[in-house]
């Protein structure tokens, strides 16, 4: 049973962030808090125990924490971008959802090409890694725009899976039947987990999933990133026919997540940062405009994380109702965002990991007091770093000095 | 026809480039006057993006295109003298498996005229040793896009003086995680985390600007 102190943590917890949404002065800055790799060092365990064991993920989380609480929790066991694999399942809206990340143990059931796992492929101290590839030539585009589910399944899906290669086969049978198995384990794992958390007074409910710009569907899964750059010269048409059908089976599968109880979906950006602003606009951002506003109408907000430089798209976010939804940032400075965005969208991120990693604990202060000087006034920001994964050899004092800063500047 | 193949490749004309980079090619002295346009027009294209007219997809097509129209150039120039400023061993240093920064970075050197040994990705210390003793190249470049990647940097700069190399050659950084701290944190002697930039600092390093 969560104690009533923890329920009204949790509740405070959640009104920080919605407020900072609704582009409002909270009475502390959101924080969304640090983690990654350094979350299992901390806990004297390898990558490895972390992304294959539960009780011990689950532990370390818990650790972490107690020591660095933020305004969101780390925890779980996590995976890799499995997108092609739920549009090829996309019609069985009770499993689509399951197959999207694969985790360790997913993968030593289904042997995804893309996948590298500490202690497996990885030594036990490297965290996991998604390796892409180029899984789809340019003539067949046609089947992909004719059909984006059925050509994921008859085509990808063999392509990426090493155990589904022969669809049909006792061996593509028997993969599914154990993945079943593990997705079964799993889920009582997180609830656990979720329990835990809620006894450290973070929100239940009302979490995210996934969406994805359509073009980078195809970057990421299909042709390879820089194929499909210079397939937007090649074969301009296709491309952008090929995102529209995209659209329509992703609108459904972030619905999917809708259903299960999230409100909000996460896009990371990837093709953002290579595309000029003509190109951006005239292939990247029509469909991604359109799903965000989709979702919008089915009552969900979106948050973009806008990865590499964002600066020359950001006035494509003044297209959005004021409101909208959440623009993180990795590269592209949020003082900059905030120039153009303040009042209609709220920012997220600030914190470049890379000042963790090698600065001291008084620069770091001084970092952070900066930061929220110049981004805390008039509301509507959340303060995280700009990429997720601290590395295992982060000095502690650093983190410390983060959380100590964001203690004595955050307060409104 | 040089004026229109330099136009057409800074314009991202791709069909026209080819097209006219295969009719020069066969004509007197074609083959050289298409490597020094060719070389031109990247670095041009270089210009542009630094100046920000133009994006990654436009570093990518040309560094598509370049390949393409040396495909059947180079063949051509056997016996020609081309002039070489010198020779760097490019990679990706271990743990990290991004080329496309790499890639971009390698074409734009080679069409500077740097002559660029490319030992790929995820390219373990020891193999960067091995490249410098085959190769002796005047330059090594590393190429890093995760945080993960700056230790295996530093750890590979270490192996490379345990094996009393340092000091022959010097070395420039690339890649997203790249800065003048990260530098100096690992112990190279440039950085760049745009292609342009970096074949300009590689041309001073090789004491050519
Ligand atoms: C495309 C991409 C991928 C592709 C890579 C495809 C490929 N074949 O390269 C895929 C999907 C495979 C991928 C995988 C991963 N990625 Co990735 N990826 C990106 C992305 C979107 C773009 C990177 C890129 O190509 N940039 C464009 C190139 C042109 O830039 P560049 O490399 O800096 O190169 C320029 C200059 O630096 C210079 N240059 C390049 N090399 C050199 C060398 C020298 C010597 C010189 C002088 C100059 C130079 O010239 C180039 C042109 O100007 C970035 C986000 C972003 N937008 O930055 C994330 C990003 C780099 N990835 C990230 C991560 C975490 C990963 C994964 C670990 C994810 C995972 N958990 O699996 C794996 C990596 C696995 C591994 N061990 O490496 C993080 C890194 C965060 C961090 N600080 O550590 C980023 C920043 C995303 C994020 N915000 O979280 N990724």
């Amino acid at each position: 049973m969560v104690s009533p102190e923890m329920q009204k943590l949790a509740q405070e917890r959640a009104a920080r962030m919605q407020a900072a949404i609704e582009l409002k002065e909270p009475d502390r800055v959101p924080f969304t808090g640090l983690g990654g790799d350094i979350v299992a060092a901390y806990a004297g365990i390898t990558a490895y125990e972390f992304e294959f064991d539960f009780e011990k993920n689950r532990q370390a989380a818990i650790k972490w924490l107690k020591d660095f609480p933020a305004d969101s929790p780390v925890g779980g066991i996590g995976g890799l971008d499995n997108l092609a694999m739920s549009v090829a399942f996309v019609d069985f809206p009770d499993l689509a959802n399951q197959f999207f990340m694969v985790n360790g143990p997913m993968n030593d059931v289904l042997n995804m090409k893309f996948a590298r796992f500490p202690g497996r492929q990885l030594d036990e101290y490297s965290s996991r890694q998604f390796i892409g590839g180029k899984n789809m030539e340019p003539e067949e585009y046609d089947e992909l725009i004719a059909d984006p589910v059925k050509f994921s399944y008859e085509k990808i899906l063999p392509r990426i899976a090493g155990n589904l290669a022969d669809l049909g086969s006792p061996t593509s049978l028997a993969t599914m039947a154990r993945l079943g198995m593990v997705k079964a384990q799993q889920a009582a794992e997180m609830r656990k987990t979720g329990a835990a958390l809620a006894e450290l007074g973070y929100p239940t409910g009302g979490g995210s999933t996934f969406a994805f710009a359509p073009l980078d569907y195809i970057g990421d899964h299909l042709r390879d990133l820089p194929n499909l750059v210079l397939d937007i010269r090649r074969y301009p048409d296709k491309v952008k026919a090929a995102a529209e059908a995209i659209l329509e089976v992703l609108v459904k599968w972030t619905l999917q997540g809708k259903a299960a109880g999230a409100v909000q979906a996460g896009f990371p950006l990837h093709l953002n940062e290579y595309l000029s602003p003509k190109l951006y606009r005239e292939f990247y951002w029509p469909t991604l405009k359109e799903y965000i506003l989709r979702l919008r109408e089915e009552g969900m907000r979106s948050r973009l994380f806008c990865e590499g430089w964002h600066d020359a798209h950001l006035d494509t976010f003044l297209e959005l109702p004021a409101g909208w939804g959440i623009a993180a940032f990795e590269k592209t400075d949020v003082r900059k965002a905030k120039k153009v965005l303040a009042g209609h969208t709220c920012i997220s991120g600030g914190i470049d990991v890379g000042v963790v990693i090698s600065g001291t604990p008084a620069e770091i202060d001084e970092y952070i007091k900066r930061l929220l000087g110049d981004m805390m006034p008039g509301g509507g920001f959340i303060l995280g770093p700009n990429v997720g994964n601290l590395p295992r050899n982060t000095p502690i004092e650093n983190v410390a000095a983060v959380y100590e800063a964001v203690e004595k500047y955050g307060k409104y | 026809m040089r004026e229109q193949l330099l136009k057409s490749f800074v314009d991202m004309d791709e069909q026209e480039a080819v097209k006219i980079a295969r009719e020069l090619v066969e004509t007197d002295g074609g083959a050289v006057a298409v490597l020094d346009t060719c070389k031109e027009a990247m670095e041009e294209v270089g210009r542009l993006f630094e100046a920000g007219e133009y994006f990654l997809s436009e570093l990518i097509a040309a560094g598509d295109m370049f390949n393409q129209i040396m495909e059947f150039t180079l063949p051509k120039l056997q016996g020609e003298e081309v002039a070489s400023l010198g020779t760097m061993v490019l990679g990706t240093v271990q743990g990290d498996v991004h080329n496309i920064g790499k890639d971009i970075f390698k074409v734009m050197a080679e069409a500077s005229g740097i002559n660029v040994i490319d030992i790929g990705i995820d390219v373990p210390h020891e193999k960067f040793v091995e490249a410098i003793k085959e190769h002796k190249p005047e330059l090594v470049g590393m190429c890093c896009l995760i945080t993960l990647g700056v230790d295996s940097m530093k750890r590979t700069i270490e192996v490379i003086k345990e094996a009393g190399l340092r000091d022959d050659i010097k070395i420039i950084i690339g890649g997203g995680r790249v800065s003048q701290a990260v530098m100096e944190h690992v112990g190279a002697d440039a950085w760049a985390d745009d292609a342009a930039r970096g074949v300009r600092l590689s041309k001073e390093l090789l004491g050519k600007e």
